[in-house]
């Protein structure tokens, strides 16, 4: 009864994508703009992109029975899982670091992700959960922002390509969709003129929406602001060195360290997370790329000759080498 | 069990999904790309057809190997080829690898809801005249990267190759270092290793191998050409190079 | 979720020329927690037998002693050493004796057999969780890096590598395939044995 009321209802998701089908008049796999060179993109930018659905009652539960892997172990298409991302903001910016494994089950899939998707030059997106949905909405949130550029001849609000982002996984909400991501950015300063400096709460609100901004999105429709957020699998070990030693008024190379300290820690403990550290500053001019590091060989040897850096390992049997009941110091011994 | 009385209650599903299995793997030179593929065909413990071939052609420089569920596989190159050609009607030129790669991952994506059971590997030249290997999820997120296997032994396959083309966990002697990029008649060797390696251990691959190198334009084929076994598919002697090597595999 | 990925661990071993090698990763995991780095899943049974545990952590700890116990039993009795086919056969019985109940591990055992000219033959055997015994000529494999360890050792491995090489190629496969597994890795360790020494050592590995 239910999958009937569902097929013919006016307001489920699917009846959505059902009527913007029959509005479009086209089966998705062809239109005019396939024949061009927008190689398909084009059809996202004139208008909703649109979905193949299988001819079932509940197209839905058809997607959960074949893909989830936590329902059913032995289902075929294997969505890969297990990540920790993390970013927050600070006196200097924000710190955006990541790490860079995929899963499938117990296989290590791949452990070159790119887990930070670079939307624009000032717009940084994360990535957890399902690695074909966020590649794919932020690309096309890339798109979006830069239709906004041409329409508006200004920057995009960090708050503002948050919201189209959320806004568009929501008209998709218990459809399958999977992503939590961190949109981070830059938004523009206005300068305010000297007559206003007594401000009044227009103009102060204004201000607020200016400097490091950080938006947490996810499929299931919520959109917070807020200083630190960190994703995923090994998300609560990297809370556990973030929180330690985040301040406000970090140093760019302090923050710098502690997110990539973070994600060691997370690399190291979460089975499902490690092989490298993806490690971005976006600052006023945008953001930067710091660099790339070998989970083994920061626990092993440190990150090198980096700002911020402590110089050793950052493994823990190296710190306490010698220095342990187990291992005790030789002179104790001798004496 | 359905047995078509109303005595029990009843429940049936639709499962269009089936696994064929085989494996497929791409590796990509400093100039050349190398993509392969077993050629069998199976379902369960039945083999359906000992040739059936998973890498195909796409253009002059691009190659796409397909593994998963054959049905999904081969729609899914017939949509790729004619979107490809309808390319090439309104550009007089193919399309360049990179551009593929994203044709690709909108392809995929458009069926988010009702996936292709297909795991990609696209291999080729890009525009700048090096090799690469694109490799894709059913629903379309990918990477370029220097090496992939994919399919049923590619848990099998990915950890030698890691060791043999990465060098993982190996340590160049004192004073040397790991090459960037093995020469062509190495990395065919390693192939066709993983091949014969995933065949012994896994009873879903094996019968035949086809192995395809696209090497970039002016760029020499290093002694391929006189390998036993090969055919030349370039359609312009000036071009990129295209060649098609088939090796047996075992069949039990 | 599989019983053997509830703490992880995977174990290998291989035959060369007049000597065996067995290997371990060190993981003990809780899940997707890693809890130790230092958790031996490798036990001597004789000078010349060593026996790898992997799968549930409780009952490696439990069969290790049970072994042990069952060992010596057997040295008092017969007032000599237990040799490793003998040895298979043991692990065999004590398995299947717990036929709908099973331990969870899947036993890799590797030993110098004696001949009956005075000299020693290499010997490997690996057993499913209720006993059924493998005996292979080249390598055998157990754990959650099982079919990653197939697929490396399948490319690596010759036969009638000296003890050196053969150190260089379990290491290396085992290397390699735990890091493409998330439920083993955090370290290893490596036992060769030839006639006269057993030779072990500690690698430095991933600890992702």
């Amino acid at each position: 009864m239910n999958s009937f009321l569902t097929r013919y209802s006016s307001t489920s998701p699917e009846a959505d994508i059902r009527k913007a089908k029959e509005l479009f008049d086209e089966d998705g796999d062809v239109s005019d703009v396939m024949w061009g060179s927008a190689s398909g993109f084009g059809n996202l930018a004139s208008g909703v992109p649109m979905f193949k659905l299988p001819s079932v009652p509940d197209p839905t539960s058809f997607l959960r029975m074949h893909t989830d892997d936590h329902a059913d172990p032995s289902c075929r298409i294997k969505i890969k899982h297990g990540t920790t991302t993390l970013a927050f903001r600070f006196q200097g910016g924000v710190i955006v670091a990541v790490d860079s494994r995929a899963t499938a089950g117990s296989y290590v899939a791949s452990g070159t992700v790119k887990k930070v998707i670079e939307i624009n030059p000032y717009l940084l997106g994360t990535m957890a959960g399902g690695a074909a949905d966020c590649q794919y909405w932020e690309t096309y949130l890339g798109i979006q922002c830069r239709l906004h550029e041409l329409r508006n001849r200004e920057r995009i609000s960090v708050a503002a390509a948050s919201k189209y982002l959320s806004n568009l996984v929501y008209s998709y909400k218990g459809m399958g969709l999977s992503m939590g991501t961190m949109i981070c950015g830059w938004d523009k300063t206005v300068r305010i003129p000297e007559m206003n400096r007594d401000c009044t709460e227009a103009i102060r609100a204004n201000c607020r929406l200016q400097g490091p901004a950080i938006f947490y999105v996810d499929s299931d429709g919520s959109r917070l602001k807020g200083d630190l957020f960190s994703v995923g699998s090994g998300s609560t070990f990297a809370y556990g060195v973030l929180d330690q030693g985040y301040r406000w008024d970090l140093t760019d190379a302090e923050a710098q360290e502690l997110g990539r300290r973070s994600i060691y820690a997370a690399g190291h403990r979460d089975a499902f997370s490690g092989n490298t550290v993806n490690l971005y500053h976006v600052k006023q001019d945008g953001w930067q790329f710091i660099g790339n590091y070998d989970v083994s060989k920061l626990h092993y040897e440190g990150p090198g000759d980096v700002p911020g850096a402590p110089g050793t390992g950052y493994g823990y049997d190296l710190r306490v080498a010698g220095r342990t009941s187990s291992d005790a110091p030789q002179s104790e011994g001798q004496a | 069990m359905p047995d078509g009385s109303f005595a029990h209650p009843q429940q049936r599903q639709f499962n269009p999904y089936t696994d064929n299995g085989g494996t497929i793997l791409a590796i990509a030179g400093a100039d050349f790309t190398v993509i392969a593929g077993d050629t069998r065909q199976s379902e369960g413990y039945s083999i359906q057809t000992r040739y059936a071939p998973k890498v195909f052609r796409l253009t002059d420089r691009a190659v796409l190997a397909v593994n998963g569920f054959a049905a999904d596989g081969n729609m899914f190159v017939k949509k790729v080829k004619q979107r490809l050609e309808w390319y090439r009607h309104a550009h007089a030129k193919d399309m360049p690898l990179h551009a593929i790669a994203r044709l690709i991952q909108t392809m995929l994506y458009a069926q988010r809801f009702f996936p292709y059971y297909v795991y990609n590997i696209l291999g080729g030249i890009e525009e700048d005249g090096s090799g690469a290997v694109y490799s894709f999820d059913p629903v379309g997120s990918y990477e370029r990267e220097a090496c992939r296997a994919a399919g049923a032994a590619q848990s099998l396959v990915q950890p030698f190759l890691d060791n043999q083309i990465y060098f993982k966990n190996q340590k160049a002697a004192a004073g040397q270092s790991h090459p960037a990029h093995l020469p062509l008649s190495d990395v065919l060797a390693i192939v066709i290793d993983s091949f014969t390696s995933a065949t012994e251990r896994h009873i879903e691959v094996g019968d035949g191998l086809e192995i395809y190198v696209v090497v970039a334009k002016g760029r020499s084929p290093q002694g391929l050409e006189t390998m036993r076994n090969v055919q030349e598919l370039s359609t312009r002697p000036d071009g990129d190079r295209m060649f098609i090597l088939r090796r047996e595999l075992k069949k039990d | 979720m599989s019983i053997m990925e509830y703490n992880g661990g995977s174990v290998i071993a291989m035959v060369g020329k007049d000597c065996v090698a067995i290997a371990s990763d060190l993981r003990l995991g809780n899940q997707a927690l890693g809890i130790s780095s230092n958790f031996q899943k490798i036990f001597p049974m004789t000078n010349r037998i060593f026996l790898g545990l992997p799968g549930l952590a409780t009952d490696v700890t439990t069969l290790k002693e049970t072994f042990r116990y069952r060992v010596n039993m057997f040295t008092i009795k017969e007032e000599r050493e237990i040799e490793p086919e003998t040895f298979a056969h043991l692990v065999s019985s004590t398995l299947y004796e717990r036929r709908f109940g099973p331990w969870f591990i899947e036993p890799v055992m590797a030993g110098l057999q004696k001949t009956h000219d005075g000299g020693y033959k290499p010997y490997i055997a690996a057993t499913d969780l209720i006993g059924c015994l493998n005996f292979a000529k080249d390598f055998v494999v157990a754990g959650t890096a099982s079919t990653k360890l197939f697929g490396v050792a399948e490319g690596l491995w010759e036969p009638d590598l000296e003890p050196e090489d053969l150190f260089e190629t379990i290491s290396q496969t085992l290397l390699n395939a735990v890091d493409r597994d998330a439920y083993s890795g955090w370290g290893a360790e490596v036992y060769v044995l030839t006639k006269d020494k057993v030779i072990k050592r500690t690698l430095k590995g991933r600890m992702d």
